[in-house]
C-alpha cells in the first residue's frame, strides 16, 4: 500500500488554517500573532533543511555520515539544554554534552543489539529517527531536572547548608534536590505512558501506521521505544547532574556563584 | 539531661579549659565590595559561652558561617581545633559541630521523616534518637504529634524547636547559634538558652537579640559598630 503524498496545494491548504487563530488573536487582542506566524516559519525552513537533508542521508546511508548527523544532534541539544535554564555555558556544556552522548549512544546501541536483534544501527532510517526520539525525550527531562537541581539548590539553600551542619556528605545533602530534579523529569513522560494508546497515537506509531505497517508491530515498536526512552531519560538526568556536580561544587561543597552569571 | 548546679562547677574546673576549639584571626567579612567586619579576632575554647552582639547586617551571621566554611573571609582566617578551615577541616568540622543558622526551613515532608533522614547520614546512622527525641519534645513543650505534621505547616516557633532538638539529638558538644530563639515566646526562649548555656563542657557561640542569652556567665563580644 502506498502512502499518498501531500501535494503543494494540501499544504497550503495546512497553512491557510494558521488564519483561524490569527484572526482569534486579533479580535481578542492577544498579541500572539507575531509569534505564531514567526515560529511555524521557523519551524517549516528548518523541516525544510532536515528534508533535504534526511534525503541525502539516506540515499547514502553511510555509517560515518549518520553517526556525524548524531554527533552535531547532540551538541544542539546539549547547547539548548543549558541555554535555556540560564547557566555559565562553559562550565556545564562539556558535562552535559558528555551526558547525552554516552545515554545516547548506549541505549541505541541497546535498542538496536537486545530489542530490534538485526544489526540495522547504521541504517540511516533507524539511527536517525530512533536516535532523535532518545535524545529530544532526554533533552526535554534534563532540562527539566538539571535547571530545576540547581535553582532548587540556589533557592533553598538553607537545607543544604542545614544539612551539612547535621552531618551530611555532599551527596548526601544533595539527596533530596536529586529526587526532587529526576521526578520532575519523569513526571510527564509517566504521565504519557499512562494514557498512551487511549488519549493519543505517538508519533512514531502514526508514521508507521500511515506507512501502511501493521498495527501489532507498530505496538510492539512503540511499547519497546518508550520503555528505552523512561530509562534513557532517567540515565541521562543522573549522569548530567552528576557530571555537573564535579565543576559546579567548591571544595567546601557549596555551589559555585559563577555557574550562575 | 540537665546536670545540677552543683554537678556544674566541679566539671568546669576540668583541665579541658583552654583547649581552643574556634578561633578567628584578623578575620574581615565584605558585602558587596563594602568592609562590614575588619580585623575581628576572637578565641573560644572549650565549655566557653559566647555572644555576639551587633546591630543587623553587621555581618555577625557571617562570622558564624565561616566556621562551617558555609561563608569565606575575604580576609584572615579561621581555625577549627587550631587547624585553620580548609577542604578537609570544614568537613571534620561539620561533623563534630552543630551550625543552627536563622533560617528555619530545613526541608519538606512530615516532621518524623526530616528527623529519620538526619539520622540516615553516614554520620549519624550509630547515633540512637528515639528516646532522647520523646524527652527534647516534652523539654520543649511540643506535642509527640508534631512529629506527624508537614514540617513547613509548623509555626515558626515550632519549626525552631525542632530544629534545636535535631541538633542536640546529635549529641555534639560544640554550637554556632545564630538567633535561635528569634522565633519563640519568652518562656521558651529562656528554656531554650539555660539549657545550651547549663552544660559545662559544651562550647556556644550564639548570635541573639534576645536579652535571655546575656547573663553573667556568657562572655559578649561586640560586633560592628555596637
Amino acid at each position: 500500500m502506498a502512502t499518498p503524498d501531500i501535494p503543494i496545494t494540501g499544504l497550503v491548504a495546512a497553512g491557510l488554517l494558521l488564519i483561524i487563530p490569527v484572526l482569534i488573536m486579533h479580535k481578542t487582542r492577544l498579541p500572539m500573532m507575531r509569534e505564531t506566524i514567526w515560529s511555524f516559519l521557523r519551524m517549516s525552513v528548518q523541516l525544510g533543511l532536515a528534508g533535504i537533508f534526511l534525503t541525502v542521508l539516506f540515499e547514502y546511508n553511510d555509517p560515518l555520515l549518520n553517526a556525524l548527523w548524531l554527533c552535531v544532534m547532540i551538541t544542539v541539544a546539549a547547547y539548548e539544554t543549558i541555554r535555556k535554564q540560564e547557566l555559565n555555558i562553559k562550565r556545564l556544556y562539556l558535562p552535559t554534552c558528555a551526558a547525552f552522548a554516552c545515554t545516547t549512544v548506549l541505549f541505541l546501541l541497546y535498542f538496536d543489539l537486545l530489542i530490534l536483534q538485526d544489526g540495522g544501527l547504521a541504517e540511516a532510517r533507524f539511527m536517525i529517527p530512533i536516535g532523535g526520539m532518545l535524545l529530544g525525550n532526554a533533552l526535554g527531562g534534563t532540562i527539566i531536572a538539571v535547571s530545576l537541581f540547581y535553582n532548587d539548590l540556589r533557592r533553598n539553600e538553607n537545607r543544604y547548608i542545614s544539612s551539612l551542619s547535621f552531618g551530611a556528605l555532599r551527596k548526601e545533602a544533595l539527596m533530596p534536590y536529586f529526587r526532587t530534579a529526576l521526578k520532575a523529569a519523569l513526571k510527564p513522560s509517566l504521565g504519557n505512558v499512562a494514557v498512551m494508546g487511549i488519549v493519543f497515537l505517538p508519533g512514531l506509531m502514526t508514521g508507521q501506521l500511515i506507512a501502511g505497517l501493521s498495527p501489532m508491530t507498530a505496538i510492539k515498536y512503540q511499547i519497546a521505544l518508550m520503555l528505552t526512552i523512561y530509562t534513557s531519560t532517567t540515565v541521562c538526568v543522573t549522569s548530567a547532574i552528576l557530571l555537573t556536580s564535579v565543576s559546579s561544587f567548591d571544595e567546601y561543597g557549596m555551589l559555585k556563584k559563577e555557574i550562575f552569571s | 539531661m540537665i546536670k545540677p548546679d552543683n554537678q556544674r562547677r566541679y566539671t568546669q574546673r576540668n583541665s579541658t579549659m583552654n583547649e581552643e576549639i574556634i578561633r578567628y584571626d584578623d578575620v574581615s567579612v565584605v558585602f558587596d565590595e563594602k568592609t562590614v567586619i575588619d580585623h575581628f579576632s576572637l578565641t573560644v575554647c572549650r565549655g566557653e559561652k559566647v555572644a555576639l552582639r551587633g546591630p543587623s547586617g553587621s555581618g555577625k551571621s557571617t562570622l558564624l558561617r565561616m566556621a562551617h566554611g558555609y561563608a569565606r573571609p575575604a580576609t584572615g582566617t579561621v581555625s577549627y581545633r587550631t587547624h585553620p578551615i580548609d577542604a578537609e577541616t570544614v568537613w571534620k568540622c561539620r561533623q563534630e559541630t552543630t551550625y543552627i543558622s536563622q533560617d528555619t526551613d530545613i526541608g519538606e515532608g512530615r516532621t518524623r521523616e526530616l528527623i529519620e533522614g538526619v539520622f540516615s547520614y553516614a554520620a549519624n546512622r550509630e547515633v540512637p534518637y528515639e528516646t532522647a527525641l520523646k524527652e527534647y519534645l516534652a523539654l520543649f513543650s511540643l506535642n509527640e504529634e508534631t512529629l506527624n505534621k508537614d514540617f513547613r505547616s509548623l509555626s515558626g516557633g515550632e519549626k525552631q524547636r525542632i530544629v534545636i532538638i535535631i541538633s542536640l539529638l546529635l549529641g555534639r558538644t560544640v554550637y554556632f547559634l545564630d538567633e535561635v530563639t528569634a522565633a519563640l515566646d519568652a518562656r521558651m526562649k529562656k528554656q531554650v538558652a539555660d539549657y545550651f548555656l547549663s552544660h559545662d563542657d559544651w562550647t556556644v557561640i550564639a548570635i541573639s537579640h534576645d536579652d535571655v542569652w546575656y547573663r553573667d556567665s556568657v562572655r559578649i563580644i561586640p560586633v560592628g559598630d555596637a
